[in-house]
Parts: structure tokens; C-alpha cells; sequence
């Protein structure tokens, strides 16, 4: 395990940046889509159609930055802890849509949403044990 | 949903997971040999590769489907991707990882079971 960096360089510093830029280009991207959809267009089906959206393209540009950091990320931790806290953004864009985009949420989708909370927090301690390790 | 839109959420999840793992294999390879080698190149690239599959198809699915439904379909590979960073990768996994992982997965599948009964 190489020695961690500290400050802005912090391995889970740049996760909460990885977790905020799945939700912003998430709702991007949903509303470029949405913005551009049209399922009479065989070419739909592989999303070619949402590239004429300037916020699919605003979207792929946070996507890349993201995957720039989710790499910084992943020569640290490992990908059996990091992905599943990753899973974060599981809550965060439901509920996101529930706000921004006003989609519906059922009450076992609220369900479902809680489970993962308690799962992210069971996870959250072998992370803070390999963060011990480091 | 038709059996069609299946498939495309299976091809979806299948390049997304098998991205995961070679973007990690990557960031190893890169720490014992140094980036700029032929192998970390090529590690990274078909990782890419396989988000950009993953990509594409998430934007095509996205034109037909609610994000609160469809994304997290993507959850559903937590458990897949934990258990093959153990397999693949020699990842170390503790009891409590995985059952940790499987209340997350447990939720995704709630989240997107709920769709069918609005």
C-alpha cells in the first residue's frame, strides 16, 4: 500500500469530489437525454442521439475529470471498499431526482434507499480500518 | 420493459463491471512499473473501452427510462465487482465487507424493484 497523500491529495478527499461529480453528471445527462429523446430513431437505442445535447456534452466532460479522480482513487484503496461506498451516489441521485428532477419515489424505493444507507455504514468501517493501515 | 431493453441492460452492466476491474488492474500495474508503460497503457485503454460501451448504452437506455430506475441497475454490480476484486484481484474481503456489500445491493434491488409497483 503506498503512503497516502494528505490535503487536497487525500485519497478521500477526492472520493466526496468523485461521489459529487456522479451526481451532477448524472442529472446531466438525463436531461440531455430527455432534452433529445426520440425512440422513433432506431439509433436511440445506443444513445448516439443524445450527443446533439450540449448538456451530454457539459456531462461528458465531468465524467472525464471524475474518471481521472476515480483512478487517483483506486491506486489507493482498494476496489472491494471503494466501489461499494461508491454505491453512495445510489442514494444521492434518487433523492436528487426526487428534488431537481421531480421524479417520483415510492415508498419501497424510500425502502430500498435506507437498506443501502445501512449497508454504506457497515462498509464504512473496513474503510476506516484500512485508513488505519495507511 | 421488452426483452430487448434486457439485454441492453445486461451488456450495460456487464462492460461497466468488467471496466471496473481493469481500471484497477491498471492503477497496480502502473504502481509496480510506472505509468507510462506499454502494459499500464493498454490495461487502462481496454478499460475505456469498456466504459465507453457502458456509456453509450447508458444514454440510450436513459432516452426510455426514469434515472431513478435505470441507474440504479448499476448498484446491482456492487456485489459482482467485490466478489471478482476478490477472485481477480486477490482483494482481501472480511465478513463484514461482504455482508456490509450485500445490504447495499439488497437496497439497489429494492430501489428498482419498486418501479413495478408504483
Amino acid at each position: 500500500m503506498p503512503e497516502r497523500p494528505s490535503g487536497f491529495a487525500n485519497p478521500w478527499f477526492q472520493f466526496v469530489l468523485n461521489i459529487v461529480g456522479v451526481v451532477i453528471y448524472e442529472l446531466l445527462l438525463k436531461a440531455g437525454a430527455a432534452a433529445t429523446a426520440d425512440p422513433t430513431n432506431k439509433w436511440s437505442w445506443i444513445g448516439i442521439t443524445a450527443l446533439v445535447s450540449p448538456l451530454t456534452w457539459l456531462a461528458i466532460g465531468v465524467i472525464i475529470v471524475d474518471l481521472v479522480i476515480w483512478l487517483y482513487i483506486l491506486k489507493y484503496i482498494p476496489l472491494s471498499i471503494a466501489f461499494p461506498l461508491s454505491r453512495a451516489v445510489d442514494v444521492l441521485v434518487p433523492i436528487s431526482c426526487w428534488l431537481i428532477l421531480r421524479e417520483a419515489i415510492s415508498p419501497l424505493r424510500w425502502c430500498g434507499i435506507a437498506l443501502v444507507i445501512i449497508g454504506l455504514a457497515i462498509v464504512a468501517k473496513p474503510a476506516a480500518q484500512l485508513e488505519e493501515r495507511l | 420493459m421488452t426483452s430487448w431493453s434486457l439485454v441492453l441492460i445486461l451488456i450495460w452492466l456487464g462492460a461497466f463491471v468488467a471496466g471496473q476491474l481493469f481500471f484497477k488492474r491498471a492503477m497496480e500495474v502502473s504502481r509496480a512499473a510506472g505509468f507510462r508503460t506499454r502494459r499500464t497503457i493498454l490495461i487502462l485503454g481496454i478499460g475505456i473501452l469498456m466504459m465507453t460501451i457502458s456509456f453509450l448504452l447508458n444514454l440510450g437506455l436513459l432516452q426510455r427510462f426514469d434515472l431513478s430506475y435505470l441507474y440504479p441497475f448499476q448498484g446491482a454490480s456492487v456485489i459482482i465487482i467485490t466478489l471478482l476484486a476478490a477472485i481477480v484481484l486477490k482483494e482481501r474481503l472480511t465478513p463484514r465487507l461482504i455482508i456490509g456489500t450485500l445490504f447495499i445491493t439488497a437496497g439497489v434491488v429494492l430501489v428498482s424493484m419498486s418501479y413495478h409497483r408504483p
